[in-house]
């Protein structure tokens, strides 16, 4: 596939969030308020560019058995990183995230990509898909987030729409609004899928970085060969 | 380091808060990816649920000593991230390697969801979180048993809804994920009816 | 799983009801209701109550037009949701969230899930509470009840239910029992009159459509529970939405249990988690995220309290 294909296919096609289902936990925690959104879009994607470069690197030398613990180690090395730059230089966006800054760390996006692409490609390559995927992600929590943020809090990027704020739907900032704008988001693409001739995929198993470890546990019945 | 009074009540209001009000799937997001693939069979997400209760004790029966006693003395915090990734993942292999060799039996049913809890964000999040709202190595224990119990909770109440949205009939673009995901918007927002009734149950 | 082949055994009778039929009498039981609302709040309540239901019916509609189904507003399930829905908002709630809340109950509660029959939660209620969550100052702004019917826009006098005045301990100002028990009190519009209400549950008990079960088990468990706590049991079985909810939304077919002793559970937890809100927690109403809990439930308590077929043998579970 050509460098340009490579990048576009993780904004719609194979977009992290909405179709290989990745990353879901901060998607819809972190959706909340646009700034939020881009922020951790942003810090998920530095970590994925450096991680996808490093592991695609040292893609010889890390012997298969252990290699899922030593991606671990990379990734948790490159989230600490960016975690004390976040720190020192955006404070506000740390206190933001909370929680969910560290725990990019068991981001399925980055483990999935690495397992799946960055350890079976050059470096170059392993890049470029890490752009993609990251843009795709950022994108998606861009639009998750304005959607709640609007409609929800009648802002965006933290400035109040005027006309809006006497239509304020508040549910939409708060749990069941996340569950719900993402149900929405996702049968969107499906219906653009669908409109296109491409099959719709079943909760992917097969991008899960623990599809070969998990084996018999079966994520979605139809699993690798599962036993139900 | 917790500098207050560990009490009974103290540690009940922890528990029912994490499993009803601070419902780690329905309010926090935590540990969605299991939530949305193993909750369509009741046995299935039983198990799963008392896999990740077991994991985040154990987590945080490791790793919170760890904080204390070793990075924070030697000022190195910011390894919080990787050290307790790496103590969740070699201590899910441990168990995994024990449980085969002396309970072949629970391997059977329980194992198989080991290695799917050591990238779910909850035992992670779990851990941090005891650090982060300073808690005590006992009020940190009920944190991640009650944030486990709330796990089983939503896990067992989505299985049963689950089962009614088999024999439902959904559009085309919202069959599989989107639906599951409207139901889970609905069962989260049944629990906002226990917002206060801890607190004000043992005020 | 095919939506037109329903494989029984014989006898086959057919019981000559249709779901617009008893859709019909469920909304001649609410005529009490209705006509207690337009009494105590004035003439927006024919408002509210009109968009509800047009509302509700216009979205099945559209939904069914856009999703190429075939369309079901014939059967009254529409207007009836919308009516209920209607009965569990205040009189002074802007017609544009009315809307938007019965559009939720019947797109997203209801025909995503399949339409009539599939869905696992009760429309009317998950709206209401989905309302509360989305507009909460709205929700909960309360006028005093009149007894003199209003020709024109509603007073803006604000009023304090009597739940809300019973959770802040403002004993004072709690009305009578027999102003709870006729309606003369603040409130949603459906709720207030127990009087009104109890007329419908006859109709519905006397024409078949309801069983006592779920009903009289919720009522009794409030009634109970708020006793053996100390509180006063039978105002708390005259105020708040209770008997709404108890006599028409956790009797909706497709969101509780079938069997007699499901219902009885039903009724039971509804209650348990009811008094638990209502004394504990910071809303002073329960009712509506009761029924939609054991809403959520009901597929367990259905499995649990599913008749064995007759010579069935349960077999053991093989050792995993």
């Amino acid at each position: 596939m050509t460098k340009l294909d490579n990048f576009t296919k993780g904004i719609i096609r194979e977009n992290p969030v909405l179709v290989l289902v990745l990353g879901t936990c901060p998607t819809l925690a972190t959706s909340t308020q646009t700034s939020n959104a881009i922020g951790m879009g942003a810090a998920a994607t530095i970590v994925l560019l450096c991680s996808n470069a490093a592991i695609s690197a040292l893609r010889k030398v890390i012997p298969d058995k252990v290699r899922i613990p030593c991606y671990i180690v990379l990734i948790a090395a490159f989230v600490t990183i960016v975690q004390m730059l976040v720190k020192a230089f955006a404070p506000s966006l740390n206190e933001a995230l909370g929680i969910y800054l560290p725990l990019i760390v068991v981001n399925c996006i980055i483990l999935g990509r690495a397992e799946m692409y960055a350890n079976k490609n050059t470096v170059g390559d392993s890049v470029v898909d890490a752009l993609g995927m990251g843009v795709g992600f950022t994108l998606t929590l861009f639009v998750m987030a304005s959607i709640r943020e609007i409609f929800g809090s009648g802002a965006w990027f933290g400035m109040a729409i005027p006309f809006l704020q006497n239509f304020k739907i508040s549910i939409m900032t708060l749990a069941p609004g996340g569950f719900f704008v993402f149900g929405c988001l996702i049968a969107v693409v499906n219906r653009i899928m669908m409109k296109k001739g491409k099959p719709r995929r079943s909760l992917g198993c097969k991008s899960c970085p623990c599809a070969e470890a998990c084996g018999k546990a079966s994520c979605e019945t139809e699993g690798k060969g599962a036993e139900a | 380091m917790a500098g207050h009074i560990v009490s009974f009540k103290g540690c009940i209001v922890i528990l029912m808060s994490a499993v009803l009000v601070n419902n780690y799937v329905l309010s926090k997001f935590l540990g969605i990816c299991p939530f949305l693939g193993v909750s369509k069979k009741l046995d299935q997400a039983t198990g799963m649920s008392i896999a990740v209760i077991f994991v985040m004790l154990l987590a945080t029966a490791v790793t919170w000593p760890i904080q204390h006693y070793l990075l924070d003395p030697n000022g190195l915090g910011y390894m919080q991230t990787v050290v307790f990734i790496l103590v969740i993942a070699t201590l899910v292999q441990f168990v995994e390697i024990v449980l085969k060799k002396y309970i072949p039996g629970l391997h059977a049913s329980l194992g198989v969801y080991l290695p799917l809890i050591t990238t779910n964000c909850a035992v992670l999040g779990v851990t941090i979180l005891n650090i982060d709202e300073s808690y005590s190595f006992i009020e940190s224990l009920v944190n991640a048993f009650g944030s486990g119990l709330g796990f089983l909770l939503a896990m067992v109440l989505f299985a049963g809804v689950r089962s009614r949205l088999e024999s439902g009939d959904p559009p085309e673009a919202f069959k599989g994920l989107p639906i599951t995901l409207i139901a889970a918007s609905i069962v989260s927002v049944s629990f906002f009816g226990f917002a206060g009734i801890i607190e004000n149950l043992f005020a | 799983m095919s939506e037109n082949m329903i494989v029984s055994v014989s006898p086959h009778v057919r019981s000559g009801m249709t779901t617009q039929k008893i859709m019909a009498i469920v909304l001649i039981a609410l005529i009490p209701a209705f006509a207690a609302s337009i009494v105590f709040f004035g003439a927006r309540a024919i408002a509210v109550v009109a968009v509800c239901a047009c509302a509700a019916v216009i979205s099945e509609y559209i939904f069914e037009k856009i999703t190429k189904r075939p369309s079901t507003i014939g059967d009254l399930s529409a207007v009836v949701t919308g009516v209920l829905l209607a009965f569990n908002l205040p009189v002074s709630i802007p017609l544009w969230m009315a809307a938007l809340g019965s559009a939720v109950a019947i797109v997203v509660v209801k025909q995503l899930f399949g339409g009539i029959g599939k869905n696992f939660a009760n429309p009317a209620i998950t709206a209401r509470i989905v309302m509360l969550l989305a507009f909460p100052t709205a929700m909960t702004t309360w006028t005093a009840a009149n007894t003199v019917i209003h020709t024109g826009a509603v007073d803006a006098v604000t009023g304090a239910t009597p739940l809300g005045l019973m959770a802040a301990g403002e004993t004072a100002a709690l009305p009578g029992l027999s102003e709870l028990f006729f309606g003369q009190c603040a409130g949603c519009l459906g709720e207030t009159s127990a009087l009104a209400l109890l007329i419908g549950f006859v109709i519905l008990l006397c024409t078949g459509v309801i069983t006592w079960h779920t009903p009289v088990v919720y009522v009794a468990t409030v009634f109970v529970f708020t006793w053996l706590i100390g509180e006063d049991p039978v105002r708390h079985i005259l105020s708040g939405g209770l008997l709404l909810g108890a006599i028409f939304m956790a009797t909706d077919y497709s969101s509780t249990p079938s069997t007699a002793w499901g219902r009885v559970i039903f009724g039971l937890g509804a209650g348990i988690i009811t008094t638990f809100i209502r004394v504990w927690g910071n809303y002073p109403e329960g009712v509506s995220f009761s029924i939609l809990l054991m809403n959520i439930l009901t597929p367990h308590i259905s499995n649990w309290t599913r008749s064995k077929p007759l010579g069935m043998i349960v077999e053991k579970k093989g050792a995993n």
